[in-house]
């Protein structure tokens, strides 16, 4: 996961290694052969933790306020790819060629995302993700679960019948008040904090290849 | 013990600290792995333990209701949001034999079976539209090193490892094609090998 939580766990967990390493390298003291190995296993996990979470950063792509990772789960990655991936999704997601998966929970301009503003996510005419199965913009409160909403919507899709503008963009309206005229193309937030997920199943060359970028979700209120 | 040099411990803490740092590293994928095999295999997912080579559906109404939750097991499968694909997992061990996956005709719907490997948290094979299209069809699943007779016309994918995760997704378009899914999960199936051939 990419949030304030691991970020602190992380910056932690360095700074207990890095003032460790600075008393033991630079300030002689009296040792044991059991300290030796009980704080060689704690220190190495905790370099474990604090390199597959600086390589995770490395290797995730952050476009347009959007997280990603290319590369999850193929065989034959590397021991700090895998490593990475299993921290940045805490599961085993599909490849890049079934499936890719974008979060977020921040707007384009690095704000974070709360119901106490309007968002709408605008996708120029022809610019909906391109895939050959799906794609899907679900909905998660800050917590990732869903959530209660009085039109029972927790995502829209490919399959829920959104309504393009007469120029043929889709614009996706995430707020917590129904849009009054938009409602076809509402996704419902919640009073506070939120995150989104973009899925696309089977996506197409151009996610693939890195060209396709997810629009930004922009703050109007 | 007799007296060591402070450079000596130094060593001693540096090769510890090098070794664990791999070691957690190498088998970080494994350790997140090994929580989905206790929620199969041991906690279940509110209906008991998921027996060994044995598939489990995500129930149909845990989907249509998000807000339902098992009341017992593990909560890993409603663990995140998901509005577009039924699941069903399973957890494989083929030091018996192969299994057998069927997989009924999905006349073009989205689905696909994805095959981890939980050392690595890596996907070797995957059955489904993109990969092996959405007809109906069997596929035999053997372990490292088995060298048993393939049936005749059958894929086989091998398995890297003894273990494998599966987890099969099949895409819902509506509410109301819920139960049309779930009829077709259902059929998603697996069997062993070696019954297979005592029942012919």
């Amino acid at each position: 996961m990419f949030n304030r939580t691991t970020t602190f766990l992380m910056v932690f967990n360095g700074a207990i290694c890095v003032f460790f390493f600075i008393r033991l390298f630079f300030f002689s003291h009296s040792r044991t052969v059991l300290n030796d190995v009980v704080q060689g296993i704690l220190i190495g996990f905790a370099l474990a933790f604090v390199t597959a979470q600086i390589f995770m950063r490395i290797k995730a792509t952050k476009v347009n306020g959007w997280i990603t990772m290319f590369g999850c789960g193929v065989p034959g990655n590397g021991m700090l790819l895998r490593a990475a991936h299993a921290q940045i999704f805490l599961g085993p997601i599909n490849v890049p060629q079934e499936a890719m998966y974008w979060t977020t929970s921040g707007d384009g301009a690095g704000r974070t995302l709360s119901g106490l503003h309007d968002y709408i996510m605008h996708f120029p005419a022809g610019g909906l993700p391109p895939n050959n199965a799906f794609w899907s913009l679900t909905m998660g409160n800050a917590k990732n679960r869903f959530v209660a909403n009085p039109i029972n919507r927790y995502s829209v899709s490919d399959r829920s019948g959104l309504v393009p503008n007469a120029d043929g963009s889709v614009e996706i309206y995430i707020q917590n008040a129904a849009p009054a005229g938009h409602e076809s193309n509402w996704l419902p937030a919640p009073s506070g904090r939120f995150i989104l997920w973009l899925r696309v199943y089977m996506p197409g060359a151009s996610i693939l290849d890195g060209e396709y970028k997810v629009p930004p979700i922009v703050e109007v209120k | 013990m007799t007296h060591m040099e402070y450079n000596e411990h130094l060593l001693i803490f540096g090769g510890v600290c090098a070794a664990a740092w791999f070691l957690f590293t190498y088998f970080w994928p494994l350790m997140l792995l090994y929580v989905y095999k206790r929620a199969i295999l041991v906690k279940g997912f509110g209906e008991g333990p998921i027996p060994i080579n044995t598939l489990y559906m995500q129930p149909q109404t845990f989907f249509a209701d998000p807000f339902l939750m098992p009341a017992s097991g593990s909560n890993l499968a409603t663990t995140g949001v998901n509005r577009d694909t039924l699941m069903t997992i399973g957890w494989l061990d083929l030091r018996q034999g192969p299994q057998i996956l069927h997989v009924p005709d999905m006349a073009g719907r989205y689905y696909s079976v994805q095959f981890t490997d939980p050392s690595k948290n890596t996907n070797f094979a995957y059955v489904g539209k993109r990969t092996t299209g959405t007809g109906a069809g069997d596929h035999l699943i053997s372990g490292p090193g088995w060298k048993g007779a393939v049936p005749q016309g059958m894929p086989q994918i091998s398995s890297p490892n003894n273990s494998v995760l599966i987890i099969g997704r099949v895409l819902v378009y509506s509410d109301s094609d819920l139960s049309i899914v779930y009829g077709l999960m259902k059929q998603i199936q697996l069997k062993p090998l070696n019954d297979s051939i005592q029942q012919k």
